[in-house]
């Protein structure tokens, strides 16, 4: 039984239970063990990095640290929480003058970046730890009338050099995992394209604008859902449908669906027990496809 | 170089100097204005208040009060498509990150970026968690939320100094 | 060896230095020296009555060992050594040394230290001198024969100049037929003529009228005399020295003889078809071929890699001459060639890896040499400009430039040429469509050369749209099937979505499939873009390292035309120079290993800049190092890299050093603290020599001139420093400029590790410095002279026990 230590980053745990207990419901079910460690703080994403990168990098790794003492690699289910801790656990294993940098600064908490663990995000655990045939053997509802628009989140794949996730212009993973899962991954309009979420709080205009967008393009090519492995993607196009209905006059009613709720689904938990009342957009058209 | 307005103090040369001394900043100026970032932007395409390639541009010229006083290193959604795809590999996005750095600590800083930062300080997380959400937890056979180690995380502030960055804010 | 008889001969530059020098003295010193039979002193000794006394007194016997301070050394050094090279006196027993721009001049403030360095300096040429050996002049064979790799622009004009010039040249080509890429470009800018266009050969050929320039089949180069074609060649190996190398080929066969007439009725009834990769695999050929239009060997060729042979051979029974031999066997030919060209050219990126512009993916994105098969009329679409998918006329093209260059992620430079093939592309296009709507997308349009510009004019007049910015993606909308460059037109600041019927990806070009296995086969270099290296482009264009190797042609960059065939002649110009006289006369100026000594280390071969040292079995299992005199120029690196001392120089071998040292240190009346400086005699000594004119320095710094501070070993430094110096300068040329390649970035890591040993010997590491000069920095030398000598007084005595 693989044994990874789970970080949750901060709006998983604020706002959006339901990722959270449909990650841990379907990775114990294909025998991931999730430890919890103490003392985890945010990642350092991006609005933090605005502030100062240097402070950014000294969080991410301190984060790291706590799982290299606990002699454990890390798995994220935010991607962009993925982007923080995988882009730093990069920098300061290739980098040493950097490493020293934050090594000092961590002195100051006790701790010492040793670049003796890696950072996963869960969908490559699914691929490699489980293995798409192991998912397939333990579906219960196989997904085959849905047809998912795939969006991972710029923080999975970019910047490519630091994270290696997977190719960046032309990715496969996600859609694999979503087709072992027996629905469709189909194509759609600026697939890879960010959906504006970061910059909510500042410019909601123009970041409803290119919601709007990815939502346009994921419904004109047929999609029933758009699945999303960023909470913040994940509130950027399902709350943001309630912004668009008042801004723009718009209905779409695209469901948005994380991968690891659609996972648990097909992996036969109930719906009931998967907190789905935390979706704006209401996933009955879902549920029934799967049914 | 010449320039229309005669700034004073500092050179633009100096500004330049300053990005790249920042973490974040060193690429810069192997910029040469191709355009490419600014084709990949989803930003750009949607609003003309932001384009990182004319970004670049001015800041390459030296105007550094223009860059750092103004709105559009504010609005990068950081979604990093200009630095995967830039034929010079300049660090757009990191760039940006920088420039916002120095911004901050020259006095200008958007308020949801304060919020942010005191999210972080107070309670270890940018996003603070909701009493509400966290008291269901059981109700959905979720463990206990482990505390955030603030303790911690308030000394890394304290050692590289982003609590002085904010505090002169409120 | 019979003893030494020095004479001593002291130019005193019409009186000039005497009044700064104390000849007297310095004579009275001179005659107390053992082995010194004359010291002379006249106005100049370089020529005239001067020479003379010296050649006499040669000639008499008088003396059998020669030192001449003189007033201009560089020129005077060659006078002298004419003469006396003609008395009958080995040059190594001759050292001429400048009094007046080392000594006299630049101390003439500090008169009494200037003669007590004038003595040390002549007491070290003099100890030098009297442990001269002679050197010999070696005389190797030159085989006035010339290997040409590559049957392209390059190699088919450096060939010609040669054979026409009269050496035996042969030709080889990998390819079944000569031409090159260029061939398959159709047409030259900024010209436009043909691209098989190629100088004519001046031989005699009388069914040839001599006119400048002619097609490549019928130019007449196949009929000269002394050039010998080889297609479908290769080498697989070399052997042997410069002038006189053994290459061996591997050919290929043909499996057609020239009893070919190229009536095609063979390919007619050939059942194997394969994409063709002389047309871009816009089509596909048989098995056996021929590319349009003819160029040479007007023969057909069979690809032996798809031929199905004797289970088919129905081209043997059509053929009317019966020229097909399906048994035709490969052959392995060896040639002696006196010198060897490589002309290998270059080939496109292949741009599929740049995902974002989905090259390979959608059929409508070609890249330039694509087009360049569709706009010849004998390409696979028979001259028009079609769309791959539905072969519809293509009406709207976008070309997007620097595809793969001036990338980081892929190659960094320039490609240079591809601003200049899309500007002909799209008005090649639009003279014979003036209907078509083109579009090129750049970040900076190079047209550099000769009427280049006008191009770019002609091309903005015949209506052809640019747009300044770099697309990032191109879109395929299935519901037209149309493409959709997505870029934004910086100057307009305005994002733009250009519809096209076709892309054209201006690619980037990149060294030529094979370069790395033929540059370890001869032995050269490729440069950090995987091009052929030239020895130094600015100064020694053409050359390699390895000397009777040269370079040309887009082998070493990309490259036009005009520009590929002025390298050529460079390269049959050098490789002319090279074995014109049928033998090269060498001076063994040179290194040589002490094989009782050599250690097996293997580090001597790596370092030498000119591959001249080989590993050969010492017979018991292991191997020494031994020295090519031929490839060897003498610069002393290999000695200076050997941590056993068993590499000399037979010009300056390491009791020369030392004694010259001592002798250096050793005159010290005025009991001043010395710096002993060593410099170079290419870049270091002319930052002496120039500083000498009109600058001022210490005179405590004595100098000790060696070929390459290459050869500088930690030892000498410490032999300095037990000798009396207190400090220790050593000055050579700047790291990107080592006249020897690689001499001063060796002596720099000399000089960082012998300041670690000074330190743990408790000795300060500040004593021990080194200088990168050249010609025009003399300043700088006088002024760290004066830094060292000053360093070396607050530091104080230092005391070796």
């Amino acid at each position: 039984m693989a044994s990874y230590a789970l970080f949750l980053g901060c709006t998983i745990p604020a706002r959006q239970p339901q990722y959270e207990i449909s990650a841990r419901k379907a990775l114990a079910k294909l025998g991931i063990e999730l430890i919890d460690l103490e003392n985890m703080t945010c990642c350092a994403p991006p609005p933090v990095k605005s502030i100062d990168l240097e402070t950014g990098l000294a969080i991410s790794a301190y984060n790291i640290c706590l799982a290299e003492e606990a002699d454990l690699d890390i798995l994220t289910l935010c991607v962009g929480c993925f982007e923080s801790l995988a882009m730093a656990n990069t920098l300061l294993k290739e980098n040493p003058q950097l490493r020293k940098r934050v090594n000092q600064i961590l002195s100051n908490v006790g701790k010492e970046f040793k670049g003796t663990r890696e950072v996963k995000h869960y969908l490559s655990v699914l691929l490699n730890d489980v293995g798409i045939e192991k998912i397939r053997q333990n579906l219960v509802k196989p997904l085959s009338k849905l047809k998912v628009a795939a969006f991972s989140g710029c923080h999975l794949l970019r910047p490519s050099e630091l994270l290696r996730f997977d190719d960046p212009e032309r990715p496969r993973i996600f859609d694999t995992l979503i087709e072992a899962l027996g629905a469709k991954s189909i194509p759609y309009k600026n697939k890879l394209r960010c959906c504006g979420g970061l910059l909510r709080g500042y410019a909601d205009d123009v970041a409803l604008a290119i919601t709007r967008d990815k939502i346009v393009n994921a419904y004109n090519a047929g999609a029933d859902c758009i699945s999303t492995l960023c909470p913040f993607c994940f509130l950027t196009l399902d709350l943001g449908q309630m912004l668009i209905k008042t801004t723009y006059k718009e209905e779409y009613n695209l469901p948005i669906i994380h991968y690891a709720e659609l996972l648990s689904l097909s992996l036969g938990v109930e719906p009931k027990e998967l907190a789905l009342d935390f979706h704006k957009v209401k996933l009955d058209k879902v549920l029934e496809k799967i049914s | 170089m010449i320039f229309v307005e005669d700034k004073g103090e500092k050179s633009n040369s100096d500004f330049i100097k300053n990005v790249k001394e920042m973490l974040g900043g060193e690429t810069i100026t192997s910029c040469y204005q191709c355009g490419t970032c600014a084709s990949s932007c989803p930003v750009a395409k949607t609003t003309e208040r932001f384009n990182p390639r004319h970004l670049l541009r001015i800041a390459l010229l030296g105007e550094g009060d223009e860059i750092l006083s103004g709105d559009a290193i504010w609005l990068c959604s950081s979604c990093y498509n200009c630095q995967e795809r830039c034929p010079q590999k300049v660090e757009i996005a990191e760039v940006i990150f920088a420039l916002r750095n120095m911004a901050i600590r020259s006095g200008k800083i958007p308020q949801i970026y304060i919020d942010f930062a005191n999210g972080l300080m107070n309670e270890g997380r940018v996003v603070p968690v909701s009493k509400f959400v966290e008291k269901k937890r059981p109700d959905y056979g979720l463990p206990p939320l482990k505390p955030a180690g603030v303790e911690p995380l308030r000394k890394i502030l304290a050692a590289t100094g982003f609590d002085k960055l904010i505090s002169k804010k409120g | 060896m019979e003893e030494a008889r020095i004479g001593v001969f002291l130019a005193d530059s019409g009186g000039q230095l005497s009044k700064i020098l104390d000849f007297e003295s310095i004579t009275e010193f001179l005659r107390g020296i053992h082995g010194v039979t004359r010291v002379q002193r006249a106005s100049e000794f370089w020529r005239g009555d001067g020479l003379k006394k010296i050649i006499d007194a040669v000639k008499s016997g008088e003396i059998n060992r020669v030192v001449v301070a003189e007033g201009i050394p560089k020129i005077g050094e060659i006078a002298i050594a004419k003469s006396i090279s003609s008395a009958g006196l080995d040059l190594n027993f001759v050292e001429v040394l400048d009094l007046k721009g080392h000594c006299a001049w630049p101390h003439r403030d500090s008169p009494r230290e200037a003669t007590e360095k004038a003595k040390a300096m002549l007491l070290a040429a003099i100890e030098k001198v009297r442990l001269s050996q002679p050197i010999e002049k070696a005389v190797f064979p030159a085989v006035k024969s010339v290997l040409v790799i590559g049957g392209g622009v390059a190699g088919m004009q450096a060939a010609e100049d040669l054979a026409d010039m009269g050496f035996q040249v042969y030709l080889i080509e990998k390819e079944p037929f000569l031409g090159g890429l260029a061939a398959r470009a159709v047409r030259f800018f900024p010209t436009d003529d043909c691209a098989v266009c190629i100088q004519s050969p001046t031989s005699d050929l009388k069914t040839v009228t001599h006119t400048s320039r002619k097609c490549i089949y019928r130019s007449g180069i196949s009929e000269i005399p002394n050039l010998q074609i080889l297609t479908n060649s290769r080498v697989i190996k070399l052997e042997g020295e410069p002038g006189n190398f053994k290459v061996t080929i591997e050919k290929k066969p043909r499996y057609v003889n020239d009893k070919c007439v190229a009536c095609g009725l063979c390919a007619s009834v050939c059942p194997v078809e394969v994409p063709d990769e002389y047309n871009a695999k816009l089509a596909r050929r048989k098995a056996i071929y021929m590319n349009m239009p003819i160029v040479y060997p007007p023969l057909y060729v069979i690809d032996g890699s798809v031929c199905k042979f004797h289970e088919c051979a129905k081209c043997v029974a059509v053929c009317p001459t019966k020229a097909i031999d399906l048994n035709q066997k490969a052959e392995t030919i060896t040639l002696n060639v006196g010198s060897i060209i490589v002309a290998t050219g270059f080939k496109e990126f292949d741009p599929s890896v740049i995902k974002e512009y989905h090259y390979g993916e959608y059929p409508d994105i070609i890249t330039h040499l694509e087009l360049a098969r569709m706009i010849d009329s004998f390409g696979p679409t028979g001259g028009r400009i079609i769309r791959p998918s539905d072969k519809k006329e293509a009406k709207r093209i976008v070309f997007i430039q620097c595809v793969g260059s001036r990338d980081r992620r892929w190659n960094p430079y320039c490609s240079g040429i591809c601003c200049m093939i899309s500007l002909k592309h799209a008005t090649l296009i639009k003279e014979a469509h003036p209907d078509a709507d083109i579009t090129i997308c750049y970040i900076d349009i190079r047209t550099t050369g000769r009427e280049h510009e006008y191009y770019y004019e002609k091309a903005r007049e015949m209506g052809i749209k640019f747009v300044k910015g770099r697309p990032t993606e191109i879109l395929h909308d299935p519901a037209t099937n149309t493409l959709v460059v997505d870029v934004e037109d910086e100057i307009l600041k305005r994002f733009l979505e250009l519809e096209a019927d076709l892309v054209v990806l201006a690619a980037a070009m990149v060294p030529n499939d094979g370069s790395e296995e033929l540059a370890k086969i001869l032995g050269i270099e490729l440069d950090k873009d995987g091009f052929f290296k030239e020895y130094n482009s600015k100064l020694r264009p053409t050359e390699t390292k390895m000397r009777g190797i040269l370079i040309c042609g887009g082998a070493t960059f990309p490259k036009d035309v005009p520009t590929a065939s002025l390298h050529a002649h460079s390269a049959a110009v050098k490789a002319a120079k090279f074995l014109n006289e049928g033998k090269i006369v060498k001076d063994l100026r040179v290194a040589y290993v002490n094989e009782d000594y050599c250690g097996d280390c293997e580090c001597c071969p790596v370092t030498c800049p000119y591959g001249a040292i080989s590993l050969v079995p010492s017979g018991n299992g292991h191997f020494v190092a031994r020295v090519s005199p031929l490839k060897c120029e003498g610069c002393g690196i290999c000695v200076g890299t050997c941590p056993v001392g068993a590499i000399e120089l037979n010009h300056l071998n390491s009791k020369q050093i030392s004694a010259q040292i001592k002798a250096l240190l050793s005159v010290n009346e005025t009991s001043k603290p010395k710096v002993l400086a060593i410099y170079c005699s290419e870049c270091g000594g002319t930052a002496l020599d120039s500083a000498g004119m009109t600058m001022s320095y210490p005179a405590n710094v004595r100098t000790l001139k060696v070929p390459c501070t290459g050869v500088i070993r930690a030892q000498h430094i410490i032999e300095a420093f037990k000798a009396g110096a207190q400090g220790v300068m050593i000055v050579g040329c700047k790291p990107e400029g080592c006249h020897y390649e690689a001499g001063s970035q060796m002596a720099k890591k000399k000089v960082e590790l012998t300041k670690a040993l000074l330190a743990a010997y408790g000795i300060e590491p500040d004593r021990l410095e080194m200088f990168n000069l050249v010609y025009i920095e003399g300043d700088k030398f006088a002024e760290a002279a004066r830094m060292m000598s000053e360093r070396i007084e607050k530091l104080g005595q230092l005391v070796i026990a």
